[in-house]
C-alpha cells in the first residue's frame, strides 16, 4: 500500500524531464478510481475494448479525476471533504504534485483541465457554510492559486466547460455540511441550483426547480456538444417519492425533467450517482448503485429503458452507447439494442466515476 | 463437523453457492405457489366479490406471496411493484381507488387496459385498502367495488402467472449462466451467488427498517398508520412471514448448516408472539414500542448471523458504490 509519506517522497524525487503524451500509456479512453483487495486504492485507465492500460496507486479513495489534455497526467480528486488532489504522471506512476485547498477550503471531488491544460479548475466550499467556490490554479507553475470565485450557491458537486469555452455550468447541489465531515446540517430548508457562470466568476444565469423538488440535490453534469446540459440529482426527502431524477437543460430555457414510468423511477431508489451522454448525443443515462439500476432518456427527456446491474455508478460514453462500471469490477457496454459484458476487473472494485479522455 | 468441512471446501473454491438449490428449493415453487394461491383468490372473488367472502382467500393469497414477495431482481424487479406497492409516501393507492370509483371508470372491465393503470392501483395492497378498509369494504354485491374487487383479484391472478413463468421459463436461466460471455447480468458465477445473497439481507433489512421502522417512527412521533397491511392486521404477520422466507432462501443457498442462523430464527419468534396488536396500532405505548424494537434488534440478530455462516465463508461483501455515494 501507498502511505502519504511515501508519496511525498516521490513527490520530491519528481524531476523536471519533459512530459509525454497520453500514447506512451496506450492511449487509454477512460481512466477511473477503483479499490484493490488489500484495500488500497488506484487511478486506473482502460480502453474502449475493457483492457487495463495503467494504474496509479493513490495516497486514499480518490471520488473523481481529469485528465490533463496533452500530457499523460491525471489529478485525482479525494472525496468530500477533501483536503489533497494529487497530479501523477501516468508513465511512471509517481505523484508530480500534490495540492491543497487553501486555509478554510475542502475540494468538493471535481475538476477539470481548461486552456488545453494551462489551468484547472477544482470544484470547492467554505468548511463553514458550505458556500461554494471555484479554485483557480495554474498549471505551468506547478500548479500554483492564482485565483477563485464563488459558485453562488451552497456545496458545488460537479463543474464542467461549456462548448462556447467561456462559460461554466456548476451544479450547486445545496446541502450545507459540518466542518469536518459529511453530516448534512440543512435538508429540511436546502436549494439547490444550476448556475452558468462566466470565467471570470460572473453568474450568467440560475435555473431553480420548483418549490416541492427542493430537497433533489443536483450533484453532477453531464455535456453535449450543442450545448445541451443534462443534470442527475439526488433526492434528500422522504422516501419513496419517486421525484425524476435527471434533468435537461439549454441556455435560457426551463429546464424538462425527465420522468420515468414509476417503477423505473422507483427503482433508482432516489439516487443517481453518475450521468453521461452517449457517444452519438441521442441518449443521455443515469446510474443508481443503490438501487443496481442505469435508466436511459432520449436527449428529449423520454424514458427508453432501464438496465440491471448491482452496484453500477460510474458512467461515460462509448462508441456503442455507454460504458458503465460497478464496485464488484464489472464494465459493461449499454447501446440501444441492450447490454453487454466489456470485462470483468475481479481484483478492483470501481468508484463512483468513470473520466473519458 | 459438517459445517466445518463444508465452509473449507467453500473457501477453497468460492462461489460455489447453491445457485441451482435456491431456485429449485425456494425461488421457483415460491413463485408457483404464490401463482396457485392468487388463483384461488380470483376464483372466490369470481363467485362472491364482496369483502368478507375474499378475506380468507385474501390472506393465503398474501402468505403465499410473502415467501417470495421480497425479491427484487430478475422480472420481480419490475413485477413485485404492480404487486406490492408499499411503503407508498404519496398516497398513490388511496387516490387510484377513489378516482376509479368516482368516475365508475370501465377500465375495470378490459384486462388488457386495467393492466395500465397505475401499478399503485393494482396488487395486494389495493386489495388491502378495498377489502379492509373501512371506506371502501361495505360495498355491496352488485356495486362497481365489488367488480373492481373481481378485476384486481384477476389482474393478481395474471400477474402472478406472468411472474412464475417468466422466472421458470427465463431469468431461471440467466442465473444458471451466470459468466457465460452473452450474460450481461451477471459476469461470472460469484455474482450470481453474491446476487442472491444480497436478496436475503436486503429483505431482512426491509423488514427491520420499513416494516417495523416505518410504524415505530421517531420515539417522540411513532407513526401506526404506516405499517404494513395494517388494515387487514396483516403487519407482524408480513414481517415475521419474511423472516421466516429469509431464513429459508439462506438455508437452500448454503448446502451447509445454519445453526447461528436458526437460533437467531428462533429468538425473532419469541419476540414477536410477545407482541399484542398484529397491526402495532398501540405502537404510541411505550411497552409496546419497545417490544417492536425488540423485533428489530432480533432480525438484525438474523443478519448477523446470516452474514458470518454465509457472507464470510463465501467472501461476499457489499457494494462499494451502494455503500456510500456522493
Amino acid at each position: 500500500m501507498t502511505t502519504r509519506r511515501a508519496f511525498l517522497a516521490s513527490l520530491a524525487a519528481a524531476t523536471a524531464t519533459p512530459r509525454l503524451g497520453w500514447a506512451a500509456v496506450g492511449n487509454p479512453s477512460y481512466i477511473a478510481a477503483a479499490k484493490r483487495p488489500d484495500g488500497s486504492y488506484v487511478l486506473a485507465g482502460f480502453d474502449t475494448k475493457g483492457a487495463g492500460l495503467f494504474r496509479l496507486p493513490l495516497p486514499a479513495r480518490g471520488h473523481a479525476g481529469a485528465a490533463h489534455p496533452q500530457r499523460a497526467e491525471a489529478i485525482a480528486f479525494a472525496r468530500r471533504p477533501g483536503y489533497y488532489a494529487v497530479v501523477i504522471d501516468a508513465v511512471s506512476g509517481k505523484a508530480l504534485h500534490e495540492l491543497t485547498p487553501p486555509d478554510g477550503r475542502q475540494f468538493n471531488g471535481h475538476g477539470f483541465y481548461i486552456d488545453g491544460g494551462a489551468t484547472l479548475l477544482t470544484v470547492e466550499q467554505l468548511a463553514q457554510g458550505s458556500d461554494g467556490l471555484i479554485g483557480v490554479w495554474d498549471v505551468a507553475s506547478g500548479y500554483t492559486r492564482i485565483g477563485e470565485f464563488a459558485t453562488h450557491g451552497i456545496g458545488p458537486h460537479d463543474v464542467r466547460l461549456m462548448p462556447d469555452g467561456q462559460t461554466l455550468v456548476v451544479a450547486n447541489g445545496g446541502i450545507q455540511t459540518d466542518a469536518s465531515d459529511r453530516t448534512k446540517l440543512n435538508i429540511p430548508d436546502m436549494r439547490p441550483s444550476l448556475v452558468y457562470l462566466s470565467l471570470a466568476g460572473d453568474l450568467l444565469e440560475e435555473v431553480r426547480l420548483d418549490d416541492e423538488l427542493h430537497q433533489n440535490s443536483i450533484r453532477h453534469l453531464a455535456l453535449r456538444e450543442d450545448g445541451l446540459v443534462g443534470f442527475a440529482m439526488q433526492w434528500e426527502g422522504e422516501p419513496g417519492m419517486a421525484w425524476p431524477l435527471l434533468g435537461l437543460h439549454r441556455r435560457g430555457a426551463a429546464p424538462v425533467l425527465a420522468e420515468a414510468p414509476l417503477p423505473d423511477e422507483l427503482a433508482m431508489k432516489g439516487y443517481a450517482g453518475s450521468i453521461a451522454f452517449s457517444a452519438d448525443g441521442s441518449e443521455v443515462a443515469i446510474t443508481s448503485p443503490r438501487g443496481g439500476r442505469l435508466n436511459r432518456f432520449s436527449s428529449e427527456g423520454v424514458f427508453l429503458g432501464g438496465q440491471r446491474r448491482d452496484d453500477v455508478c460510474g458512467l461515460a460514453a462509448h462508441p456503442e452507447g455507454l460504458v458503465a462500471s460497478d464496485g464488484f469490477g464489472g464494465l459493461i457496454v449499454v447501446g440501444p439494442d441492450g447490454a453487454r459484458p466489456l470485462a470483468l476487473f475481479d481484483d478492483l472494485a470501481w468508484d463512483n466515476h468513470i473520466v473519458a479522455l | 463437523m459438517r459445517h466445518f468441512l463444508a465452509a473449507a471446501l467453500l473457501a477453497a473454491s468460492p462461489a460455489l453457492g447453491g445457485v441451482t438449490e435456491a431456485l429449485d428449493a425456494h425461488i421457483l415453487p415460491g413463485y408457483a405457489g404464490f401463482a396457485e394461491a392468487s388463483a384461488a383468490l380470483a376464483e372466490a372473488a369470481g363467485a362472491d366479490c364482496t369483502a368478507p367472502a375474499l378475506a380468507a382467500p385474501y390472506h393465503a393469497a398474501f402468505d403465499a406471496w410473502m415467501r417470495v414477495g421480497d425479491i427484487r431482481m430478475g422480472p420481480s424487479e419490475h413485477g413485485a411493484l404492480a404487486i406490492v406497492f408499499w411503503p407508498d409516501a404519496r398516497g398513490f393507492t388511496q387516490k387510484t381507488l377513489q378516482r376509479l370509483i368516482a368516475a365508475q371508470d370501465p377500465v375495470i372491465d378490459d384486462p388488457a387496459a386495467f393492466a395500465d393503470v397505475s401499478i399503485a392501483g393494482r396488487g395486494l395492497f389495493a386489495l388491502d385498502m378495498l377489502l379492509f378498509d373501512t371506506a371502501f369494504s361495505g360495498y355491496a354485491p352488485q356495486s362497481y367495488a365489488c367488480r373492481l374487487a373481481q378485476r384486481l383479484t384477476a389482474d393478481l391472478a395474471a400477474q402472478a402467472a406472468a411472474l412464475d413463468a417468466e422466472w421458470a421459463d427465463s431469468f431461471a436461466a440467466v442465473l444458471r449462466s451466470a459468466g457465460a460471455p452473452d450474460n450481461a447480468t451477471y459476469l461470472s458465477e460469484q455474482e450470481a451467488v453474491r446476487a442472491l445473497y444480497t436478496q436475503i439481507l436486503s429483505s431482512l433489512e426491509f423488514t427491520r427498517d420499513s416494516r417495523l421502522g416505518n410504524p415505530l417512527g421517531t420515539f417522540e412521533r411513532p407513526r401506526p398508520a404506516r405499517a404494513e397491511a395494517r388494515r387487514s392486521g396483516r403487519s407482524l404477520r408480513n414481517a415475521v412471514a419474511a423472516t421466516d422466507a429469509a431464513v429459508e432462501f439462506a438455508e437452500a443457498l448454503a448446502d451447509w448448516e445454519l445453526p447461528a442462523t436458526r437460533a437467531a430464527l428462533d429468538l425473532v419468534h419469541e419476540a414477536a408472539d410477545k407482541i399484542g396488536d398484529p397491526a402495532f396500532a398501540d405502537i404510541d405505548d411505550l411497552g409496546e414500542r419497545f417490544k417492536v424494537e425488540v423485533l428489530q434488534q432480533k432480525i438484525q440478530g438474523v443478519e448477523t448471523a446470516i452474514e458470518e455462516e454465509i457472507g464470510l465463508v463465501l467472501g461476499l461483501q457489499p457494494g462499494f458504490n451502494s455503500q456510500d455515494g456522493d
